[in-house]
């Protein structure tokens, strides 16, 4: 290789203090950093946790152990069967509904005037208040829980899809008018391309409503799955036990939203970055 | 008989808390079969509604739109249609882009890949059918747009500012393109531009249209032969050119 062909070789070595950090090395460094940060609170924690009443908190370590149990045993495997079966089924339930609804209410001004002033006083309302009534309804066991999951989660679907629906370009619109496209391709070419970003981010906050209206439900209605052994675990004053189930709660909720921005990322292929 | 009459056509559009605005007021205009038409005008003559009225795009307030002779009511594929800016679907790419306009048109899907082949080598974008059009720079952009107006095998080409996003290589290579490309197809085309440079290059005739409201100034015939294609730079050295760039310039800054 030619000496000249390489100016820059003696350089390379040397520290550039102009340069950009190394990305890779920065990166490395803020996965330390937080790793640290999260040993050091745990170890904290098991200090903090050492002296306190035993029924009342629970250590770090204790929490491992007792996971690890209700693993080995299985209790903790069904628990969560039990509850993501319910919550699968009603949060697709939501979606489907809202987004049929949304599509309805976002291209028929008249299903948009009847139903606007429902779905916006619901969505506001703190729908943990219908819950008892809901109850006299429909009772304790798996219709409750399914029915409060579709009304805790269906309402920003629809608020979203509407917005998505109604916010569609003109320009767009037009292209499908001067090319005379049928009124199934401008729904299924135009609108529903446009207001997939809109609805996506509706299904985001669904799914932590969504969530959030399992273990309620869980709590009040049935006592079972996850929210079920929380709720037994700390009467039965377990309390490294009734953490076990809030750890899978946590990394479900997030795993979940892993998965819906991994389903909008793929959808949304076509947008710049 | 013409293959398009435009007769005596009117255009309000409604203005909140004021008397309604007169976009177009009362033109007539007829356009042979094989013409190549540009309309120029200051901003606010009405000649992109104008446009998208004989689309059926807008509707006219009065007056009639005829093609060969047959009152033209809303859209219709004897029409393809170019749009100035946001004219594909950018969630498809560039053969789903012209796919859309097939299929719109009914035509059977075992045909689109051959037909979306041919546009897109036609408007110099061979193998570029699966690009997104955020992939695309704005003059390729431009030329699927044309390409999906071509796909649906239109007897008319309307136009509407095509090139006026574009820089200005681009726009000049686009505008020989499209010269070459009417001169071979011979359809009839209507095309929208603000600039008298374009117009003088492309059209057989150039309609000036002064605004609010809306109407015809002058019509003004561009003798440089046929095909111009071939002349390539050399078109804007003819006489014909310069001489009526240079009356169309006047009209121009007049109206302004």
């Amino acid at each position: 290789m030619q000496r000249s062909a390489q100016p820059g070789t003696a350089s390379k070595n040397a520290v550039d203090p102009l340069a950009e950090p190394d990305p890779r090395r920065q990166k490395r460094r803020e996965r330390i950093l937080q790793i640290g940060t999260l040993v050091l609170l745990l170890a904290a924690w098991e200090f903090a946790a050492h002296d306190a009443n035993k029924l009342l908190v629970a250590m770090p370590s204790d929490i491992a152990l007792a996971t690890w149990d209700l693993l080995v045993s299985g209790e903790l495997l069904w628990a969560t069967l039990d509850s993501m079966s319910t919550f699968v089924l009603g949060f697709v339930i939501a979606s489907v509904l809202g987004i049929v609804i949304g599509f309805a209410m976002g291209t028929n001004r008249t299903v948009e005037v009847i139903l606007d002033p429902y779905i916006n006083a619901l969505y506001a309302m703190p729908l943990v208040a219908l819950i008892p009534i809901l109850m006299l309804w429909v009772g304790i066991g798996f219709l409750a829980k399914i029915t409060i999951i579709i009304l805790f989660a269906v309402f920003p679907v629809i608020i979203n899809t509407v917005t998505g629906v109604k916010n569609v370009d003109k320009h767009y619109l037009d292209i499908g008018k001067a090319f005379m496209a049928s009124r199934a391709m401008v729904y299924r070419k135009i609108i529903a391309p446009y207001a997939m970003p809109y609805v996506a981010s509706g299904l985001r906050i669904a799914l932590g409503r969504g969530i959030i209206a399992m273990i309620v439900a869980e709590f009040l209605t049935s006592i079972s799955g996850l929210g079920g052994l929380i709720i037994n675990y700390t009467n039965a004053f377990e309390t490294a036990k009734a953490f076990a189930p809030v750890l899978v709660v946590a990394v479900l909720a997030n795993a979940l939203t892993l998965l819906v921005q991994k389903v909008e990322a793929r959808f949304g292929r076509w947008r710049r970055r | 008989m013409p293959k398009l009459s435009v007769r005596n056509l009117t255009k309000r559009f409604p203005v909140s808390d004021g008397p309604s605005m007169l976009a177009l007021d009362g033109v007539d205009l007829d356009v042979e079969e094989g013409e190549f038409i540009a309309f120029v005008g200051p901003s606010g003559c009405g000649k992109t509604t104008l446009l998208r009225i004989i689309q059926g795009l807008e509707t006219a307030t009065s007056g009639d739109i005829l093609i060969d002779g047959k009152p033209a009511r809303g859209p219709g594929h004897d029409r393809g249609f170019v749009f100035q800016q946001y004219g594909l679907l950018p969630w498809l790419t560039a053969a789903q882009n012209i796919g859309f306009a097939l299929e719109a048109k009914g035509v059977p899907a075992r045909q689109h890949g051959d037909i979306t082949e041919r546009v897109l080598a036609t408007v110099g974008l061979k193998g570029f059918g699966d690009r997104f059009p955020h992939q695309l720079s704005g003059g390729m952009q431009q030329r699927v747009g044309i390409a999906r107006a071509l796909a649906i095998e239109p007897d008319m080409m309307l136009l509407d500012e095509p090139f006026g996003a574009l820089d200005a290589l681009s726009r000049e290579i686009l505008q020989n393109e499209m010269l070459g490309l009417t001169e071979r197809m011979g359809k009839t085309v209507l095309f929208v531009t603000h600039s008298v440079d374009e117009a003088v290059c492309l059209a057989d005739r150039v309609v000036v249209m002064s605004p609010r409201p809306g109407r015809i100034r002058d019509i003004v015939p561009i003798d440089i032969p046929r095909p111009r294609a071939r002349l390539g730079e050399a078109l804007r050295d003819t006489p014909e050119y310069s001489a009526k760039r240079q009356l169309l310039w006047n009209q121009l800054m007049e109206l302004v």
